[in-house]
């Protein structure tokens, strides 16, 4: 276990890291807003990765332009499903919505499956990030890096978006204090669906950066769902700067895990989340207290 | 004498003008007088068609089933065994509770004579003790583990086309005498990987090889991340990265085995299963070159290249060697039953003990007494980079034969006691 | 117990009784064990108002358990059953104490997390629980009584499941289960009127627990075996799905729920190539039409018939 190894591992942390910030961050502005816990998130992340596939297989449409198209395609069919299915359920138990993206997440499992088979899509690695650098010992691929800086990139964006504008400031009171952004008269309602197109497009956004370096299959956000749901929680529900650094954490933490033992890496995850459960309810990062 | 000869020509000539891939079994010339228990023959089909083995055999495989019943009457006349032959078929979406009750009504309310396929090793294992308790056959293809085979082998179960000793013994060998004797082997943490992990430990260090570490990923892989083990690959510089992840988990890792240039640090890449489909979803040129054992090629002769262009017509794929082996079980479980004269079990099981037989799946068969593996030749393959290839599905080039001796686990390591 | 519920309990009886001879004997056996499952998440959900998304942990540590002690020490099945039930409730004690700290979606996300560690723990101890492949060739015994069918095996575990029911039945019908009503829809109120919820609540999880234990001990000794997929977090889901499917709170409405999707998901099997689009489907139709689940509609519809026809029949008679 040299330190050099150690060192890649962190890097690859990050890597991971980034898929988690930018799905959990998605899951927590939605969740923030709207009260609900998408469980339709892995499929979205899924969607968008199908998109860009699909940008480059009929269209010959690639990577950088799939970057900004795929999310915000992904982030309209978002806006249909807040509109006809989501919005019915508001203000009711958040039990309903949750088990609606359920269903959801297996009708567009399902559907893509139908279409394109289970087994996968191939999509290239952009040429111009196809290169490696050398870090310490071992040479490290690029595109990696790349996601690791985008992803951050976005993710503080986002930070911008909500700290800095007026659709943050609703964002940020209807989050935090529900009934009191209500009380002052401020329509959160027409917010709403702004934010679950944000929240959906960071997913789909994800979706893309996988697709060079995951495989792109209609199950592939089956289980991370389920791992997302966890970051989100160590980071404290609806949570912004939380479900970033968790994610990031996380990633970090459980790559440095498969150090020692590569297999724990899922036991660390969920064993992190009933302690901090019990320990900080509202989550690491949080400084309120939940229920 | 004169009437056989004639329908034995009339029913070649039938063959050949359907362009019928039509095995050649070895005593398939008896004109045998067949009686059906309940009058009719059902043949289950249990698999996924849903969810990740959907691809490799699902549907399609039903199809091949299909195949050859439609192709056995045409040679052998549409009475060929005295009643009506019924393919039924059920989705198990790798649920072995689902896949158990589902057995259990074939068996018991379709009056299912066989079960074929069943991909997934604890639904197999399922389906196997359901089989011994009705007393019905069952000819397991897709699945992997030796079990089948070993602890929990019966009288009614047999396993067709491939376990993890014949990829072991195929792979494990060639790649430690040609390519490379330093192994380090990566596997999916269950149980399909830790076979794949003991068999081909045993094969590489039979053959001179070592295996300088073995670690297990996690499983599920929930990430899709494998980049741990391949930057310890990087560190650990093996001839061989033998990898035993199977379907969306071996795409992952060789997609990122690529992104971290391993093979550009000579690293070569040692796969312990792979299907025609993951060959797709990974893309054919960054596969290119990488050998691997597997019990059939479609384009491996006139003979499978006639039945892959019959099956394309049919369902627009090649088929995989799973498609090819139910299409082949089938029609060899029919074959038995002329033999036998009955669709009885215990008859047919009879006859199919020690049977020895060619088809175009396979080659020097022998279906052996004691545990029930068909004994048969495995192919050593490489995948063609795509500038080699004819069409699109033509992946792969046969590069030799392992006798079935040498593919087929010796029986004193089965502890089969049936 | 009132008529209504004599009549009920007389025609669920009946029902299991037949079950297994207008389906058959497996599947009947998959719907009466999955109904008690679901009961055990209603117990909780319905009457505690705990949504317990991780209730696989405590079906599948009774299996593998039952299984274990089955295959071990050939134990008849009644027995090995109870072993199941025992594990499974000390398996809840822990984790019912620490989930119970938490509220709503918060305990649910606790509950999953742990049996989550439960899948990766049992898939690890490989040489105890057989890994992926499970523990295989489960014996079905009971002395003096060959079990070697489905059916003989749904008959002879009947009883247990009926008890199980029972039980879960008297819970929400004592002054524990009114006490945990109110916790539900109050629990500061039932604080001060000096209830200890916390333990309350704590009792209920581990009676749950046990109840889902003595499902899945059923469920693996019937199946011959137990595998990982009694501890994944889509059979918590699918306890879920049946319990609010049938219908919260009304204990039967886990029965119904469990019916629709076992008959569903085995019709499905045969019949469509797309499972998941039908299910899902379904899901969302149910959320967005029949919130209060299937089971209160039936109701409803039973009360409007049986109006209209003693209105008919008044009619007729004057």
């Amino acid at each position: 276990m040299d330190l050099g190894y150690v060192s890649i591992q962190l890097f690859n942390g990050l890597v991971n890291g980034a898929f988690y910030a930018l799905l959990s961050l998605g899951l927590a502005i939605i969740f923030g807003v709207l009260r609900v816990v998408n469980f339709a998130h892995g499929a979205v992340y899924m969607l968008g990765a199908f998109a860009a596939y699909l940008l480059l297989q009929q269209f010959d449409i690639g990577f950088w332009p799939a970057l900004v198209l795929a999310p915000i395609g992904v982030a309209l069919l978002g806006v249909v499903v807040e509109r006809l299915l989501l919005r019915r359920l508001y203000g009711l138990d958040p039990l309903y919505n949750f088990l609606l993206t359920f269903g959801l997440a297996l009708f567009l499992q399902d559907a893509m499956r139908l279409r394109f088979g289970i087994q996968g899509q191939p999509y290239p690695t952009p040429d111009e990030l196809s290169a490696s650098v050398s870090l310490g010992p071992v040479s490290y691929p690029v595109y990696r890096l790349f996601v690791i800086a985008f992803s951050l990139l976005i993710c503080v964006a986002t930070w911008y978006l909500i700290e800095r504008t007026r659709l943050g400031m609703v964002v940020r009171a209807a989050t935090e204090r529900a009934e009191l952004t209500r009380a002052l008269g401020i329509d959160v309602d027409r917010w709403v669906t702004a934010v679950f197109a944000i929240g959906i497009g960071l997913a789909a956004l994800a979706g893309v950066l996988a697709a060079p370096m995951r495989n792109v299959a209609p199950l592939m956000g089956s289980e991370l769902i389920i791992l997302t749901f966890a970051v989100v929680v160590i980071g404290g529900l609806g949570s912004i700067v939380g479900a970033v650094t968790a994610g990031f954490l996380i990633g970090v933490l459980a790559s440095l895990g498969a150090v020692f033992n590569p297999a724990f890496e899922n036991v660390i995850v969920f064993a992190l989340m009933a302690v901090v459960l019990l320990v900080r309810p509202a989550g690491l990062f949080s400084s309120r207290e939940a229920a | 004498m004169k009437r056989v000869l004639a329908l034995a020509m009339i029913a070649a000539v039938v063959t050949a003008a359907c362009g019928a891939a039509a095995p050649t079994g070895g005593a398939s010339a008896s004109p045998a007088q067949v009686t059906l228990n309940d009058g009719k023959l059902v043949i289950g089909v249990i698999n996924d068609q849903s969810l990740v083995y959907a691809d490799l055999s699902g549907k399609n495989a039903v199809e091949a089933v299909k195949m050859a019943v439609e192709d056995f009457k045409a040679k052998y006349g549409e009475n060929a065994l005295g009643g009506p032959i019924e393919v039924i078929t059920a989705d198990h979406q790798n649920k072995p509770d689902l896949a158990s009750s589902k057995a259990q009504e074939f068996y018991e309310r379709n009056n299912a004579d066989i079960i074929l396929d069943v991909p997934t090793s604890s639904a197999a294992l399922a389906i196997a003790k359901v089989a011994n308790d009705e007393k019905k056959l069952y000819i397991n293809i897709t699945a992997a583990t030796t079990d089948l085979t070993g602890v929990s082998c019966n009288k009614y179960t047999f396993h067709y086309a491939y376990d993890t000793y014949m990829l072991a013994a195929g792979t494990g060998k060639w790649v430690t005498e040609n390519l490379g004797k330093q192994w380090y082997i990566i596997y999916p943490n269950y149980a399909f990987g830790q076979d794949m992990e003991k068999s081909f430990r045993g094969a590489v260090t039979k053959f001179g090889g070592t295996v300088v570490q073995s670690d297990g990923s996690p499983f599920p892989n929930t990430s899709g991340d494998f980049s741990n083990l391949l930057v310890k690959a990087g560190q650990l510089k093996p001839q061989i990265l033998g990898v035993m992840q199977a379907g969306g988990d071996l795409v992952n890792v060789v997609k990122q085995y690529n992104q971290f240039k391993l093979g550009d640090q000579g690293i070569k890449l040692a796969i312990g299963l792979l299907f025609d489909t993951d060959i797709t979803a990974i893309g054919q040129d960054q596969m290119a070159g990488v050998v691997y054992t597997t019990p059939w090629v479609w384009s491996m002769d006139d003979q499978s290249k006639a039945f892959a262009d019959k099956f394309l017509k049919r369902t627009g794929i090649r088929p995989t060697f799973a498609h090819a082996g139910n299409y082949s079980a089938a029609w060899q479980y029919m074959e038995a039953i002329r033999r036998a004269g009955t669709d009885d079990a215990d008859a047919v099981v009879k006859q199919l003990e020690g049977y020895k037989f060619n088809d175009f799946f396979i080659r020097n068969g022998n279906i052996r007494a004691e545990d029930h593996w068909v004994m048969h030749d495995a192919l050593l393959a490489q995948v063609k980079p795509a500038s080699e290839a004819k069409e699109k599905f033509d992946y792969s080039k046969v590069l030799g034969t392992i006798p079935a001796e040498t593919a087929s686990r010796p029986l004193a390591d089965a502890g089969c006691k049936k | 117990m009132t008529r209504r519920d004599i009549a009920l309990l007389v025609v669920g009886i009946g029902i299991a009784l037949v079950l297994p001879r207008v389906l058959y004997s497996a599947l009947a056996l998959r719907i009466v064990l999955w109904a008690l499952f679901a009961v055990s998440v209603d117990l909780l959900l319905g009457y505690g108002g705990m949504l317990s998304f991780g209730h696989a942990a405590f079906w599948g540590a009774g299996g593998y358990a039952a299984a274990l002690l089955a295959k071990a020490y050939q134990l008849p099945f009644p027995l090995a059953a109870l072993g199941g039930i025992a594990v499974a409730m000390a398996l809840a004690a822990p984790i019912g104490y620490l989930a119970i700290r938490r509220r709503g979606i918060y305990f649910a996300m606790v509950t999953l997390a742990f049996a989550q560690m439960l899948f990766y723990v049992v898939n690890e101890l490989r040489d105890l629980t057989g890994g992926e492949n499970g523990v295989q060739g489960v014996p079905k015994i009971l002395p003096g009584i060959s079990l070697g069918r489905t059916s003989d095996f749904y008959y002879a575990a009947l009883p247990l499941v009926l008890i199980g029911f029972f039980v879960a039945y008297r819970i929400v019908h004592s002054p524990f289960g009114h006490v945990l009503v109110s916790i539900r829809d109050n629990e500061a109120r039932a604080q001060a009127l000096g209830y200890p919820t916390q333990r309350y609540k704590l009792i209920a999880f581990v009676l749950s627990g046990g109840i889902a234990g003595l499902a899945g001990s059923l469920f693996a000794i019937g199946n011959s075996f137990a595998s990982l997929e009694l501890l994944h977090w889509t059979t918590s889901g699918s306890a879920v799905l049946m319990t609010v499917l049938g219908g919260m709170g009304t204990l039967w409405g886990g029965g119904v729920g469990a019916a629709i999707v076992l008959l569903l998901e085995d019709s499905l099997s045969s019949v469509t190539e797309a499972p998941g689009i039908v299910t899902g489907a379904i899901l969302i139709a149910i959320v967005l039409g029949f919130r209060r689940g299937l089971a209160p509609a039936l109701h409803t519809a039973a009360v409007l018939a049986w109006a209209r026809l003693r209105a008919m029949r008044a009619a007729r008679e004057a």
